[in-house]
């Protein structure tokens, strides 16, 4: 599994489609990246697992998400006023 | 207000059609509003217990309804667990 993941990322070009987002608003898919990757790694944090896993989620929202976009929310994580919930 | 309707449609049972079809169309607009709040999964009603319904759907969900150069069938969950 873990193999499984570090050649996916080895391999990686750019975000795959995904079919819970197949129209040409791609909003929700950047935003949904940008959560999973946190909840993500917190949640393996918790667990005291190694979080290279996650990084699969990063790569996706760095394709797709905007740079300002990224800025903000992690000016806003580190404020403490990100309004999504990780 | 509904007998009043009634008396004129007694007296004029052409308008019978009009109101079939008006009423069927207005049905019809009601229940395709009430099938896209309720089985579309972008739409969140119970934010405490399912806060995010597009997640629940399977990796190979068609969600548009014509497809063109894509086969739902050979995808398959790439995105890791945790």
């Amino acid at each position: 599994m873990a193999e499984d993941i570090q050649s996916k990322l080895d391999k990686y070009r750019t975000a795959p489609f995904d079919a819970r987002f197949p129209n040409q608003n791609q909003t929700r898919n950047c935003w949904q990246n940008y959560l999973d990757y946190h909840r993500c790694q917190k949640a393996l944090e918790t667990k005291g697992v190694d979080v290279a896993p996650c990084d699969y989620y990063k790569r996706v929202y760095k394709s797709l998400c905007p740079l300002a976009w990224i800025e903000k929310w992690d000016g806003q994580r580190d404020d403490g006023t990100f309004p999504g919930k990780i | 207000m509904l007998a009043t309707v009634a008396k004129q449609l007694r007296s004029h049972p052409a308008l019978i059609p009009l109101f079939l079809f008006i009423g069927g169309g207005a049905t019809m607009s009601v229940m395709y509003l009430a099938r896209l709040a309720l089985k579309n999964p972008e739409c969140s009603w119970d934010r405490k217990n399912n806060p995010e319904p597009w997640n629940n759907i399977e990796p190979n969900h068609q969600y548009k309804l014509f497809k063109v150069n894509m086969d739902y069938s050979k995808l398959k969950k790439d995105r890791p667990d945790f």
